[in-house]
């Protein structure tokens, strides 16, 4: 066999590892950043490493933001992410394929079988991720996509190896067997174009491949395993104490509103907590998607209070941030007990809404799809009593003297920080209200 | 083949160790950043929610209110409630037509709830026209009623009605909203009839008696209701 032939799938391997370390690393890096608890640009493109592109990385942030993203989330601020497992793997994978390569035929039979066992666990973990991406979280970020490719060409490096390996030695095996001074035999039925015998490397003097211990695959195991693992270990120990932090965002002066113009929504009895949503800003509906995925809306016994973000009936703005907010949350006051299906109606339908509110038909427009989605509800929207109501809520956040901003969720009286709201929301709801479970 | 494994060793080391550093050096940086509070100090300021801030809240209309709040128990933890004529006159220390000028601008935002002659008694269109100011509260904190009385008749008896009447709208609020908290929201002052009354141009404010003969005479047996767009 001759060894150019042989050494492509290392070669291969390689490339796909190193390309796989680059996405990896950019993911980590991205990651890290926002460990000041700020939120930075995103590395979201398929060229590793290009400039940090603002607006560009939606599913790259979703991604991030995602429960999916890391593990032991709850044990610290934003857990370990996954993107560093990959990097100590992709590291190793590319020391081993450079063996490989250099080594030749000279390298154990081991090594292209342990390629095959550990080759494809990236994929395994990819085509998870992959699911978990298109069916949890509706979006494929580039970076990940970009580990994923390197994960299939890793994968297909494995096994041609593996293939390659058991062709020579079968090819070994028929060798061995003939004399050593015997000329080449004729290539058996099926192998004549895989080895011709004009390409043996040494014809005269033959010396079968090495199998290799088993224990080598132990050992290579074992090293990948602390390959994967150090990263992790390391960035452990430099994390930073967030506990601190947690609390200083503020409490809620007033939690009560007397007149009862505040909704309630959640099972009574558990968590209480109270939250300042608009139902056409995107950040609260990314909140309001993390705390679903996370299991802990479920549990809230939440006051709602609606904060439109919309100069309409919002007199803390000049102009509108989100236009026709007011209609909408309006809307959802006129609902009263299936208040939450039409929030989260709007929070599905928010860039439909946001587009149609800035179109032509303006306001009359999101008033077509409210009516449409939940009739009846025209002359209570249009109502004084409402106008009031919301009023009323608008109140509660002065009183409050809060930010004008949405969303803010405050548990018990504590605020959740607006820091804490993304990555490391699984942290912070453990350390703020240790008895919601989370997924 | 030994060779190889040594390339591949050091290599895998260096690899290791390189990716190592980056994180680490990564995660000490944001460390740094976060205990150093760069991070944090870079953040856009946020406004806080307020009440409404309307044009017409110029200096000397805000002066003389915040003048009227703090001296007529609104502000503050006082037990007292309300302000007699001769209080709003040395309060605002400013001339009758122009105390009434600082009300122009609520012309639309307020109105002008009418009585009977020597009557506090609130009719159904005076009622209706109230909770119509007082549901369409928006941004403001305060909700002021400026009463009046005619000039026929004593001073004495003028404050006194007067007084009935800011307590009339004041009672018929209570008595509709029960909203707790009301003594901090609504303002009242009886004027009598010797601090700036109403001329006749006022009848063409969203009066209560639209359907009624409206003299200065008339005009001057009312309350003016608004709620104030300003923050004091």
């Amino acid at each position: 066999m001759s060894s150019r032939t042989s050494r492509w799938p290392a070669a291969l391997a390689l490339v796909a590892s190193i390309l796989g370390l680059a996405f990896a690393a950019s993911s980590t890096f991205d990651y890290t950043r926002h460990l000041d608890r700020q939120v930075h640009d995103l590395h979201c493109s398929f060229i590793p490493g290009a400039e940090a592109a603002q607006g560009a990385d939606t599913a790259c942030r979703t991604a991030m933001y995602s429960p999916y993203a890391a593990l032991f989330r709850d044990a610290y601020w934003g857990g370990i992410p996954i993107s560093l497992f990959a990097v100590g793997a992709f590291s190793f994978f590319a020391a081993f394929s450079l063996y490989v390569l250099l080594a030749g035929r000279n390298a154990p039979r081991r090594a292209p079988q342990f390629l095959l066992l550990a080759g494809v666990t990236p994929l395994l973990a990819s085509i998870a991720m992959f699911a978990i991406s298109l069916l949890k979280l509706g979006s494929i970020c580039k970076t990940c996509a970009g580990i994923y490719i390197s994960s299939i060409l890793l994968a297909i490096a494995s096994i041609a190896a593996f293939v390659v390996d058991r062709r020579e030695a079968r090819t070994d095996a028929f060798l061995s067997a003939a004399s050593p001074a015997a000329p080449p035999p004729a290539s058996p039925p099926g192998e004549v174009a895989a080895v011709p015998p004009t390409v043996i490397d040494e014809p005269s003097v033959f010396a079968p491949r090495p199998a290799g211990s088993p224990l080598l695959i132990l050992g290579w195991l074992v090293a990948l395993g602390l390959f994967a693992v150090t990263p992790a270990l390391l960035y452990i120990s430099a994390l930073p104490s967030y506990s601190g932090y947690l609390t200083g965002c503020g409490k809620l002066e007033k939690p009560i509103e007397s007149t009862g113009a505040l909704l309630q929504v959640g099972p009574r009895g558990g968590q209480p907590a109270t939250l300042f949503v608009d139902p056409l800003c995107p950040t609260c509906k990314a909140l309001h998607q993390r705390l679903v995925a996370e299991g802990v809306f479920e549990q809230l016994d939440a006051t709602l209070v609606l904060f439109p973000l919309d100069s309409d009936c919002n007199w803390m703005l000049d102009r509108p941030m989100h236009k026709g907010a007011c209609l909408v949350s309006k809307a959802i006051l006129c609902s009263e007990h299936r208040a939450l299906s039409v929030l989260e109606w709007a929070y599905e339908e928010q860039e439909t809404l946001l587009q149609n509110a800035s179109s032509g038909g303006g306001l009359a427009n999101i008033q077509a799809a409210i009516r449409q989605r939940w009739p009846g509800l025209d002359a209570c929207i249009e109502s004084k009593q409402t106008q009031q109501r919301l009023d009323k809520m608008l109140r509660h956040a002065v009183d409050n003297k809060l930010p004008v901003s949405t969303p803010q969720i405050f548990l018990g009286d504590t605020k959740l920080c607006d820091e804490d709201s993304d990555i490391g929301l699984a942290y912070a709801i453990h350390k703020l209200a240790p008895q919601l479970r989370q997924r | 083949m030994k060779h190889a494994a040594i390339v591949g060793i050091a290599t895998g080391c260096l690899m290791l160790a390189g990716s190592a550093f980056a994180v680490h050096s990564g995660v000490e940086a944001a460390a740094i950043r976060l205990k150093t509070g760069v991070a944090e100090a870079a953040k856009p300021a946020i406004a806080i929610a307020n009440d409404a801030e309307a044009p017409y809240c110029t200096p000397a209309f805000k002066q003389v209110l915040q003048r009227v709040l703090n001296a007529c128990g609104l502000t503050g933890g006082e037990s007292r409630r309300g302000c007699q004529p001769a209080d709003v006159k040395n309060l605002a220390s400013i001339s009758d037509d122009d105390f009434n000028a600082l009300f122009t601008p609520l012309r639309e935002r307020g109105a002008v709830i009418m009585f009977d002659d020597a009557s506090e008694k609130l009719d159904d269109a005076g009622k209706a026209l109230i909770e119509d100011r007082w549901v369409d509260r928006r941004g403001a904190r305060y909700f002021f009623v400026v009463a009046r009385a005619s000039k026929t008749g004593t001073p004495e008896y003028n404050r006194s009605l007067s007084h009935k009447r800011a307590n009339s709208v004041l009672f018929d609020i209570s008595d509709k909203f029960k909203e707790p908290d009301l003594d901090k929201k609504v303002g009242l002052l009886w004027l009598g009839n010797e601090f700036a009354q109403l001329g006749k141009d006022y009848c063409a404010w969203n009066v209560s008696r639209k359907d009624r003969q409206c003299a200065a005479e008339a005009i001057n047996r009312s309350a003016f209701v608004s709620w104030v767009d300003c923050q004091l």
